[in-house]
């Protein structure tokens, strides 16, 4: 089966007992139940059927300070806490393993390598909302993790993790693997929804939110695989101990993907907090600019969040730093590019992205991205007129909070940011009616 | 729950929201929208994906308003009205908002309104002009479906036999899809691939045919759907309309008729909303229906035979041949002994007028509209009578909690009604079941759809109760008394022989001896049915034992567009006795005749008793389910008189033939099955020399030298009987039922049932060409496993044989269907299907071969 | 029947747990994809009929989604991802390495019918980009050897 060679930093996480996602994941054997279950996996569940309360469950969650990791940030505790306790519906638990936001590799790695954590995290999450049927939504193209959760879910069920009266407890909890068939907007949890409903990908409006009235009309938690293999680890070791790690606000170890111009793109688990500047240069991380091109800009958090120039960077990988640099942590996806990279070329591939993934349900989003991609796609080819930029920035606002969901916004926030970070840039391209750096990465 | 939902049901104390909307403070119901709230205080707000029947998507985002406190612009079709809410629709940002969003819609748009058949009431083009996006900032070639095409413009994709789709002036509202399948329920079209490139069309390899998808045009805010029968005929704004009514269902679909003033013909006809009738969707029929009216085939002077053959003659003359002929009867015979028939498909003055002349110039009570049934109960408060009797409500679907349809294929029998169950199904969620002899498409809302053995209804009824019984729902002292009276009296042998399950038996009578509110509805196969007094008393021990008509409502429902009408007025051999009491007053004299019904009267004609007939509108020759019968009374005839819009079988054999008018030719009154009378109005003058059936009636009741039937008299005589009450008192024991069965010969085994095609209705709509290009003729439906086990395919010709008669038709199999009962439409002339059955005949069977065998 | 017996049990076995039919429709198509290699019209009214939905609905999600092919295309088909971090590591010269290698231009298939080309977006690879998919399977942190042998290799295989 295949297993992703990508770079990980499990050797410093196996020391750091703060980091706790990425521990085994160079073990091939932490896939097997038995290894997962010799290392304290599903302790966490077993205590928690033993005998913790839903409301204790969620305190807890809170008060570990967890937030999203799928892009949003929204804590994780509270999330769970709006599910009605008193509704006769059924309700859900949806593990968000989409993962198809640009640059973010980072959940298909504890999908491959760790997925009984991922179970684990579920169950906890099931119980906390009063479920008793969980999905994890795979991205089709993951053949792979399909297959590996699938596995492991097989092995959960036969071990008596999972299925009926759990560890004797009287808790019955199911578990479908649902696939995708390749849609980036299936990763927007209503879209998600309607994906697993065997609907149109298209994502729906909010009020009612999913907690409300989500799969099927009833109430249901989205949540994203790292933020829920986190849980099992709050529950063993105390929220007090995972609030410790991190920054003031933004608590927990996150995991990072780094891609692009660096020499050693990969995978990482960090503390949040952890300086951007050190995850690029240095050399247990991203290890410096590949062949030693200066930097020219990071996309932080995943391609639909704006830019950061070089002199940016010296900024700490947390939800509100992020921010006070205008931009945003996202899914931790950190794209790098150097001198050589085009910044028109690059709003080229992400607006041709978002034009593709665009769901097509609202007006804004479906015409507006199409706009911009005709736009874009002549001023970098050398035809841009005077005034487009201008014009670019209208019809970026005329979508910018307009759409139903936040693809149209993610869609126009590099633009903008990339206008006002690059302007002399762009006003080349249309002055000189060509690129001011080549940026056709050589394939060698 | 929809707007549509709320607006119909006036709540006792709901709780409000009060809020500020551009400085008007609005008090509304929770749960209402801004846009809804700002509709009903006269504020306009934009939309184009919103519709008052279907869920909101908040897709097209036209309708912002700016909320102080929230920072983006909101779509109020999806915003709830809140407390303290302070709402601006009409902003500096929100003009901007719309204006953006009509830039998006208009970029790739081809701005072909003088082509488009939508221009002068295309939403898209009345926004542009209100909110003037007034320069073009898009500098690219617009994007285009079917690049091949001729010009850049058209995209005319035919989707359906009267839709065409142009996908370029698609603003992807998604109002069709949505309403085809939330509101109607149907799976012909789709949106298909995503993004920019999303477009509507058919599904694939198919067409959209289904019988509402007229509706999906209208609804369309865009030329992008087109209908056929409309496109490239007039400009909008050259039309007038007149309202009118449908004239092919029972509860009256209230719709517009477009003309123009220098032709005398209909145009088209589109919904004229009426929320408490047909919530603004019509079906098919209704809509193409008006074709009818436009056809070059109408009959356009009066005809008599003339040695055996019939010949044009003005109407002086047949009139006065008319005179002649009925005192030749008088005098040879030494008394009238004349019929009538009429169909309950004409409106209020006719049909009495009609009554008044049968009654009072041929002095007799040989009178039905009913010419299309089959051993009908001759007593007015026969079990059929008294549930046919009861009162039923539309808008009490709304609110049910559980409903009940026996024996009725809604779709084809009362298209509206069945709209209005999917409602229910949408938003309030009923519990919701169907019973009849085969499966139905209808059933699809159906939490339990129950298929009993085809002749065996009584039990079927029966079985529900005695599960009542034995679940321990209904009053104990009442089951022992019910038991008495049923054959077989348990639950075990009921289901047996109709073929239920026991434990769905009883699901379906928990929910109606717990229903708070219950809708139960019977239709044709309980009134085409010769058993049907049986059936009925079967129902009215039902309606006793669960007292179910003490919480909602129980009825067999009318079937044509005046059937209540008729009823209401007398139009039956033996009245009812305020009714009868009414028409007393009002004639000269009553007569003290027997009183004969359709096949009364055919028995007699046979008899030579009855040597005179007047038929109105009726076409027994083709709709009474025994051909043979009604060919053999007709012929023994001396005379025939024959109205109608066309010539029929029926008409064949008449010695006059006089041309009818159209429901659209003239004004007229007809009462829909909930006892709502609505006015039609006249669109078009009558085709050729055709006159409204109560002129006739009058031209030929003044030249026998009464005087009364001026429309003065006429009206009068209507209003007295229209506000009687004519609701039959339930009987208060429970009846006697022993079920009846009927013996299967071996080699005609397999059921057929009658049905009308989804785009057909009775003899007159095969002259819409329209609804004929949804279906021309008539087919032999079965199921998929029949046609297997024959070895049959799609449109294989296969004859259909029964005792008396035999009939080739092609084969439609059908998805819905799954025993070895065989449907066949009753509308086509080329096809008397009628030829196959027998007047004694409860089920009606047949066997079937391939030609080519 | 396109859908073989083990397929159609296979999508079966998937479509009863859930708690409504039409939930299917994605599960049933990767049955049909990993057997077929496509979906299109024909395998719609199929799983239409297997799981008891509307085939317009069928066809309607399928189309939403670009992972199935809708018509048949070549026995491998190289889906090279083409979004920003492959980009930057030279995916649009790889795509061209492969237009030169295989003698097509992207979107195109072989005329042995064995390959078929064409550009993603971003497959989740992207800290070990460039990379391609074949059929189901990734092949990843690529140069222009990897690939030549990745490409001989499935030009030799034989079954
Ligand atoms: C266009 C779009 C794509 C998204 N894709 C993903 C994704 O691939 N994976 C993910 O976990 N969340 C994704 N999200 C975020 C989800 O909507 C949702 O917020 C998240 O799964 C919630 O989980 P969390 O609270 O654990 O972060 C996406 C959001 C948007 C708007
Ligand atoms: S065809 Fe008309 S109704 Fe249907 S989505 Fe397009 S614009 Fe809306
Ligand atoms: S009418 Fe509200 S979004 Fe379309």
């Amino acid at each position: 089966m295949h297993y992703s060679p990508v770079i990980t930093n499990a050797d410093i996480a196996a020391k750091d007992e703060n980091l706790h996602l990425f521990q085994y994941v160079e073990d091939s054997k932490q896939c097997e139940i038995d290894t997962f279950v010799s290392r304290g996996g599903y302790k966490a569940w077993k205590k928690v059927l033993e005998g913790i309360s839903r409301e204790d469950l969620i305190n807890t969650v809170k008060a570990s300070g967890l937030r999203g990791r799928g892009g949003a940030g929204f804590p994780t505790g509270l999330k769970w806490s709006f599910v009605p306790k008193d509704s006769p519906k059924a309700r859900y638990m949806v593990c968000n393993a989409d993962e198809s936001e640009p640059g973010t590799c980072k959940d298909r790695v504890l999908m491959e390598r760790d997925p009984h954590a991922i179970i684990e995290g579920m169950a906890i999450g099931a119980y906390a909302i009063g479920c008793h049927l969980m999905f994890i939504y795979i991205r089709g193209e993951f053949d792979h993790c399909i297959d590996k959760m699938e596995a492991a879910m097989e092995e959960a069920y036969a071990k008596g993790h999972l299925g009926k009266n759990v560890y004797g407890s009287g808790y019955d909890l199911d578990m479908i693997v649902h696939t995708g068939g390749g849609a980036y907007i299936c990763g927007e949890e209503t879209a998600l929804l309607n994906s697993i409903e065997g609907e149109r990908g298209q994502s729906r409006m909010r009020p009612p939110f999913p907690a409300i009235e989500g799969l099927y009309a009833s109430p249901t938690i989205v949540n994203n695989v790292e933020s829920l293999a986190a849980v099992p680890h709050i529950i063993n070791r105390g929220a007090e101990w995972y609030a410790s790690i991190g920054t003031e606000k933004s608590k927990g170890s996150k995991l990072f993907s780094l891609s692009g111009h660096v020499n050693r793109p990969g995978n990482f688990e960090v503390p949040l907090g952890f300086n951007l500047k050190d995850m690029i240069y240095n050399p247990d991380y991203g290890g410096g600019m590949l062949g030693d091109v200066p930097l020219k800009g990071v996309i932080p958090g995943g391609a639909s969040t704006p830019f950061l120039l070089p002199d940016m960077i010296d900024v700490a990988l947390d939800y509100e730093s992020l921010q006070e640099k205008d931009s945003m942590l996202g899914s931790g996806a950190i794209i790098v590019f150097n001198e050589n990279t085009c910044i028109v070329w690059i709003l080229k591939k992400l607006i041709h992205f978002f034009r593709h993934e665009s769901c097509g349900k609202c007006t804004p989003c479906r015409e507006g991205t199409a706009w911009l991609e005709q736009m874009i796609n002549r001023i970098e080819a050398g035809q841009g007129e005077a005034g487009d930029l201008e014009k670019m920035e209208e019809v970026c606002g005329n979508i910018l909070g307009r759409t139903i969901c936040p693809l149209g916004d993610a869609a126009v926030m590099p633009i903008q940011s990339a206008l006002r970070l690059y302007r002399d840039e762009w006003q080349y391209h249309i002055d000189h009616k060509k690129c001011m750096v080549k940026s056709n990465f050589e394939f060698k | 729950m929809s707007e549509a939902v709320k607006k119909d049901q006036p709540k006792v104390s709901v709780p409000t929201v009060t809020f500020s909307l551009d400085g008007q403070s609005v008090t509304v119901p929770k749960g209402t929208t801004v846009l809804q709230a700002a509709k009903d205080v006269g504020i306009h707000i934009p939309t184009f994906c919103w519709h008052p029947q279907l869920k909101s998507v908040g897709a097209c985002r036209m309708c912002y308003v700016e909320v102080e406190k929230m920072p983006k612009l909101m779509v109020s079709c999806m915003l709830d009205a809140m407390d303290g809410m302070v709402v601006q629709t009409d902003s500096d940002q929100v003009r901007q908002g719309r204006k953006a969003v009509l830039e998006f819609i208009l970029l790739n748009h081809p701005l072909d309104c003088p082509t488009c058949d939508k221009g002068g009431e295309c939403d898209l083009q009345n926004l542009t002009f209100k909110h003037g996006v007034d320069d073009n900032r898009f500098d690219f070639k617009k994007a285009r479906f079917k690049e091949e095409s001729m010009t850049t413009t058209f995209d005319d994709k035919k989707i359906g036999p009267e839709i065409v789709l142009n996908r370029n002036r698609c603003i992807l509202c998604y109002k069709c899809v949505r309403a085809n399948k939330e509101a109607f329920g149907e799976y012909d079209l789709g949106a298909f691939e995503r993004g920019n490139i999303t477009q509507i069309d058919a599904v694939p390899g198919g067409e959209v045919c289904n019988p509402f998808s007229g509706n999906l045009v209208e609804i369309c805010p865009v030329g992008a759907l087109t209908n056929s029968d409309w496109r490239y005929k007039i400009r909008v704004w050259l039309t007038k309309t007149t309202p009118s009514l449908c004239n092919f269902n029972s509860s009256g679909s209230n719709i517009d008729f477009y003309k123009e003033d220098h032709q005398n013909k209909i145009f088209r006809v589109t919904s004229r909303t009426n929320d408490s009738i047909d919530d603004g969707w019509i079906s098919d029929i209704t809509r193409y229906g008006y074709q009818v009216i436009n056809s070059a085939d109408r009959l356009q002077k009066p005809l008599i035979k003339k040695d055996g053959k019939q010949v044009e003659v003005s109407w002086d003359e047949a009139i006065n041949f008319i005179a002649k002929k009925y005192n030749d009867i008088k005098e040879s015979v030494g008394r009238v002994c004349i019929g009538g028939l009429i169909s309950p498909s004409l409106d209020n003055r006719s049909l009495y007028s009609f009554s008044k002349m049968i009654r009072t110039v041929c002095k007799s009570n040989n009178i039905d509209f009913r010419g299309d049934y089959r051993m009908l109960p001759n007593n007015p408060d026969s079990p059929f009578g008294v549930l046919r009797s009861q009162p039923f409500s539309i808008a009490e679907i709304d609110d049910s909690d559980v409903i009940v349809s026996f024996g009725s294929d809604l779709i084809h029998e009362h298209p509206n009604e069945y709209l209005r169950i999917r409602k229910a199904f949408n938003y309030t969620q009923p519990k919701i079941y169907s019973m009849m002899p085969y499966s139905v498409k209808s059933a699809d809302v159906a939490n339990i759809e129950y298929v009993y053995t085809p002749g065996t209804d009584e039990t079927a009824i029966n079985a529900i109760c005695l599960a009542g019984i034995e679940e321990n729902v209904v009053d104990a002292s009442m089951a022992t008394e019910y038991i008495k009276h049923v054959v077989p009296s348990t639950l075990k042998d009921a289901s047996a022989l109709c073929g239920l399950d026991e434990a769905e038996l009883k699901i379906l009578a928990r929910s109606i001896a717990e229903g708070k509110k219950i809708t139960f509805l019977v239709g044709e196969i309980v009134t085409r049915s010769k058993a049907r007094d049986i059936i009925t008393a079967a129902l009215l021990n039902m309606n006793k034992l669960f007292g179910l008509s003490s919480k909602g409502q129980i009825s067999i429902l009318a079937r044509y567009a005046n059937s209540k009408g008729a009823e209401k007025l007398g139009i039956l051999p033996d009245p009812i006795a305020p009714i009868k009491e009414a028409l007393k007053n009002d004639f000269e004299e009553y007569p003290e005749s027997e009183p004969r019904n359709t096949d009364g009267m055919m028995a007699h004609i046979r008899k030579e008793e009855i040597k005179g007939l007047f038929i109105v509108g009726s076409n027994p020759m083709m709709l009474y389910p025994d051909k043979e019968f009604i060919k053999e009374s007709l012929d023994k005839l001396d005379f025939l008189v024959v109205c109608d819009l066309f010539e029929t079988e029926t008409t064949e054999a008449a010695d006059v033939v006089l041309p009818l008018a159209g429901w659209a030719e003239y004004d007229g009154d007809y009462v829909n099955l909930e006892g709502v009378c609505q006015s039609a109005k006249q669109a078009v003058k009558p085709a050729g020399e055709s006159k409204a059936a109560y002129e006739i009636v009058r031209l030929i009741a003044e030249k026998l030298e009464h005087k009364t039937f001026d429309v003065e008299s006429i009206d009068k005589g209507v209003e007295a009987c229209l506000a009687i009450d004519t609701t039959i008192k339930l009987p208060n024991e429970f009846l006697d039922i022993k079920a009846e069965s009927e013996d299967v010969t071996g080699e005609f085994s397999h059921p057929i049932f009658i049905i009308d095609d989804a785009h057909h209705c009775g003899h007159l709509t095969e002259k819409a060409p329209s609804l004929n290009n949804f279906t021309a003729e008539a087919y032999l439906m079965m199921s998929e496993e029949l046609a297997a086990k024959n070895n049959m395919q799609e449109n294989d010709p296969v004859r259909v044989e029964s005792e008396v008669s035999k009939l080739i038709l092609p084969v439609k199999i059908s998805e819905s269907l799954d025993s070895d009962v065989l449907l066949i439409p009753r509308n086509f002339q080329s096809s008397p299907v009628t030829s196959l059955c027998m007047r004694k005949r409860r089920i009606d069977r047949v066997k079937i071969s391939k030609v080519d065998e | 029947m396109i859908l073989t017996e083990d397929s159609i049990a296979k999508i079966k076995a998937k479509a009863v747990r859930y708690p409504r039919k039409k939930s299917a429709i994605l599960p049933a198509w990767t049955v049909a994809y990993r057997q077929i290699g496509h979906v299109d019209e024909a395998i719609y009214k199929e799983i239409s009929k297997v799981i008891g939905v509307p085939m317009v609905e069928i066809a309607e999600a399928a189309t939403f989604y670009t992972m199935f092919p809708k018509k048949p295309r070549g026995k491998y088909l190289l889906q090279v991802c083409n979004n920003i971090s492959c980009a930057l590591r030279g995916s649009d010269s790889m795509i061209t390495h492969l237009e030169n290698k295989l003698d097509i231009k992207l979107g195109e298939t072989t005329d042995d019918n064995q390959f078929s080309l064409i550009a993603v977006e971003c497959l989740g690879a992207c800290a070990t980009a460039p990379m391609v998919q074949v059929n189901m399977e990734y092949h990843e942190n690529l140069d222009a050897t990897k690939l030549d042998k990745l490409i001989d290799d499935l030009k030799a295989k034989k079954d």
